[in-house]
């Protein structure tokens, strides 16, 4: 049967909508990033594209240029001599090293820790799960402070490593539960028929699991490095002079007044890398790996 | 040597025993049949042998080789899942190769082995898909050629026929079998499917509740049932069952119940005054409209196309005949039943076991 226009019309108008309201907020943010102070300020109007569009916030927060004086307000950056504050590029550098990271770490111990939670009976191994995942039931906020001695004490504090644990902690509890679910889809007969065929344990687990797990994998990197990618509050309290982008785009905001130029500028920035990533592991983000195994 | 040897073999689950010592022996090149109804213990005998549970206690050799302790991989047996369990992300070539690869064996034996696997099944049009794009009974078949390739001591199969459609399950049966017959390798099949094990076995071993009632060629089972259990396991429509007494008669040693009576063999070993069960398998009931023979009345008739069966209550009980004869009977008709006095079993109604016949 064939639907009518009208049908299809309507459909069509409602996935436009449905789209619609989710690329619009980034639609306009990545459109303030290239509209002069004076656009983004109009109190008698909402400027939306009769303006003269300038990159001088990314020349600025990407690129590193010193800000130059702007005309319309007056003020400029006094004395501190190319050293550009608003200067994203470190920035941008210790969030990708520390998602990377943290991302990678997590997905490996994820992967090992949801095999054996999935295949191998241990005393214990039900309550387990529960008591990883309580890790997440607290509010990170309530133990921020012991966590800033802790790392403090053990060198940890201010450095890459120490936001990479930090993160690869917070994530692992989910990590796990995600991996196990789709571990526990694919059926022990698989394992067995591999250890019948010659498997060892690992040989099992790299040459037959891995593959049909893939897709879980990919789904949990890209929730892992999305966590990472925006985690604000571990960042911010964890270190001082390694600032990732959602805490330097804190920094955006002075006594005198917030920069909203700069901040939808790195803030746009900022899509892209996640962008990429998802793009990178989104053809593995695929259901059904194990179709056929088994007779349905 | 494939030979399969289980002595006072036992499975436990925690408290719970679940195979209460297990003696068999299968012969090398023998096919032997599991056959029992379900949670039985059939899988987890299988299983034991496979090396996929770990023995409580007793003892599992293979060849001579005592294997309880041996890990799975090291067995050199090759087995077929229930659900097949194919590994879904290779193509049926890597499928079959994969235990060789593992081997490190030389490619170009590894596709030898293939491609003859492939012929046996008639897996070579396939060769390059994977599981998904199979049928059900391609993908039962590539699990087949994933176990042959190996040339392993030991075939074991876990109901690989189950939830194939009729017709598919008739054809593979008759594959395997042949397949079979070609390799001679050792191989024990798992089944609740008793045509399965009829056909199919060199021996069947009959199971209940984590025991074997009983061990016979197929037709050596259904002729002579050691106890009541495989008398009613074995058979579609099952044996029929009387209960009664021994009685003394003109002509020698009578069962009766109400007040109907029958013949029995001459030399059974029965005793007047004894309490059995009287068992008659269907197609050993002559029935026919009118003459002599016991009087019943026709309940239900199914026409199976080589047969009709018969349903009719005799003095109470309800009662199956077969009949070959297209007679055209109907309910409530008149039907004389005449038991084939030699093939009459008797059972002990208390131990339930065979009552020899002489
Ligand atoms: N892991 C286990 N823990 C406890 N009991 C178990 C376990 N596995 C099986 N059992 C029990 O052992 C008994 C035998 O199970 P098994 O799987 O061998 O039966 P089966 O004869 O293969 O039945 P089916 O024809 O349904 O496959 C059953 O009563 C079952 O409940
Ligand atoms: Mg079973």
């Amino acid at each position: 049967m064939h639907d009518s226009t009208l049908k299809l019309t309507l459909r069509y108008l409602v996935s436009i909508l449905i789209v619609g309201i989710f690329v619009f907020p980034i639609a306009w943010w990545g459109l303030t990033s290239v509209k002069p102070i004076s656009a983004v300020f109009d109190k008698d109007r909402i400027v939306v594209f009769d303006f003269e569009p300038t990159l001088e916030n990314y020349r600025v927060t990407v690129l590193g240029y010193s800000k130059r004086g702007s005309k319309e307000d007056g003020k400029t950056l006094m004395g501190t001599s190319g050293n550009n504050s608003y200067d994203g590029r470190s920035s941008i550098v210790s969030s990708v090293i520390v998602a990377v990271g943290s991302t990678l770490i997590t997905t490996i111990f994820a992967l090992l820790a949801s095999y054996g939670l999935s295949r191998m009976r241990f005393w214990g191994s039900q309550g387990y799960l529960n008591w990883i995942l309580s890790q997440r039931f607290l509010p990170p906020v309530a133990i921020i402070v012991p966590l800033v001695f802790i790392f403090h004490d053990m060198g940890l504090r201010d450095t890459h490593a120490g936001l990479i644990i930090a993160h690869t902690l917070i994530n692992i509890p989910i990590a796990v539960l995600l991996l196990k679910s789709f571990m526990d889809d694919i059926p022990i007969d698989i394992d067995q028929a591999a250890m019948i065929d010659g498997a060892t344990r690992f040989q099992c687990f790299w040459m037959v699991i891995l593959p049909m797990v893939k897709g879980g994998l990919a789904a949990t990197a890209v929730l892992c490095f999305v966590f990472s990618w925006t985690e604000f509050l571990l960042s911010l309290f964890l270190t001082s002079s390694i600032r990732t982008i959602p805490v330097k785009i804190t920094t955006y905001v002075t006594s005198t007044g917030s920069e909203w130029g700069y901040i939808s500028a790195l803030g746009t920035s900022a899509i892209l890398p996640s962008f990429i990533f998802i793009l990178l592991v989104q053809r593995h983000l695929v259901r059904g790996l194990t179709m056929g195994a088994i007779k349905d | 040597m494939g030979s399969v040897t289980i002595q006072n073999l036992v499975k436990r689950y925690g408290g719970l025993e679940v195979l209460h010592g297990i003696d068999l022996t299968v012969e090398d090149g023998k096919f032997v049949v599991l056959l029992g109804p379900s949670g039985c213990g059939k899988s987890t005998l299988l299983r034991m042998i496979a090396g996929l549970e770990t023995v409580s206690s007793g003892d599992i050799a293979i060849g001579e080789q005592r294997v309880n302790d041996m890990h799975p991989k090291d067995r050199n047996i090759a087995m077929v899942f229930q659900n097949y369990a194919l590994y879904a992300h290779m193509s049926v070539r890597e499928n079959m190769a994969f235990s060789m690869r593992l081997k490190k064996t030389a490619q170009a034996e590894v596709d030898e082995r293939v491609n003859w696997a492939a012929s046996i099944l008639s897996l070579e049009p396939y060769l390059d898909r994977f599981p998904k794009e199979l049928s059900g009974g391609q993908r039962q078949r590539v699990a087949m050629g994933r176990a042959i390739v190996r040339n392993p001591d030991v075939f074991l199969f876990d109901e690989p026929l189950s939830n194939l459609d009729a017709k598919l399950r008739v054809q593979m049966r008759k594959e395997i079998k042949e397949l079979h017959q070609r390799l001679k390798t050792t191989t024990v099949y798992v089944t609740h499917d008793q045509i399965e094990a009829m056909t199919m076995a060199d021996q069947v071993v009959i199971m209940r509740d984590g025991v074997i009632e009983q061990i016979g060629t197929p037709l050596d089972i259904y002729d002579n049932p050691d106890n009541l259990f495989v008398a009613q396991f074995i058979g579609s429509p099952g044996m029929n069952l009387l209960s009664g007494e021994i009685v003394q008669g003109a002509g020698g040693k009578m069962f009766q119940t109400g007040d109907v009576t029958c013949e029995l063999p001459q030399n059974s070993a029965a005793m007047v005054g004894q309490k059995v069960l009287y068992g008659i398998r269907p197609e050993h009931l002559q029935a026919s409209m009118q003459g002599s023979g016991l009087s019943a009345t026709v309940t239900v008739v199914e026409p199976t196309g080589p047969e009709i069966h018969l349903y009719a209550t005799l003095a109470g009980h309800e009662i199956c005949a077969i009949a070959h004869q297209r007679l055209d009977w109907k309910p409530d008709d008149e039907l004389k039943l005449n038991p084939m006095v030699d093939r009459v079993h008797l059972f002990d109604a208390e131990t339930k076991v065979a009552i020899p016949a002489g």
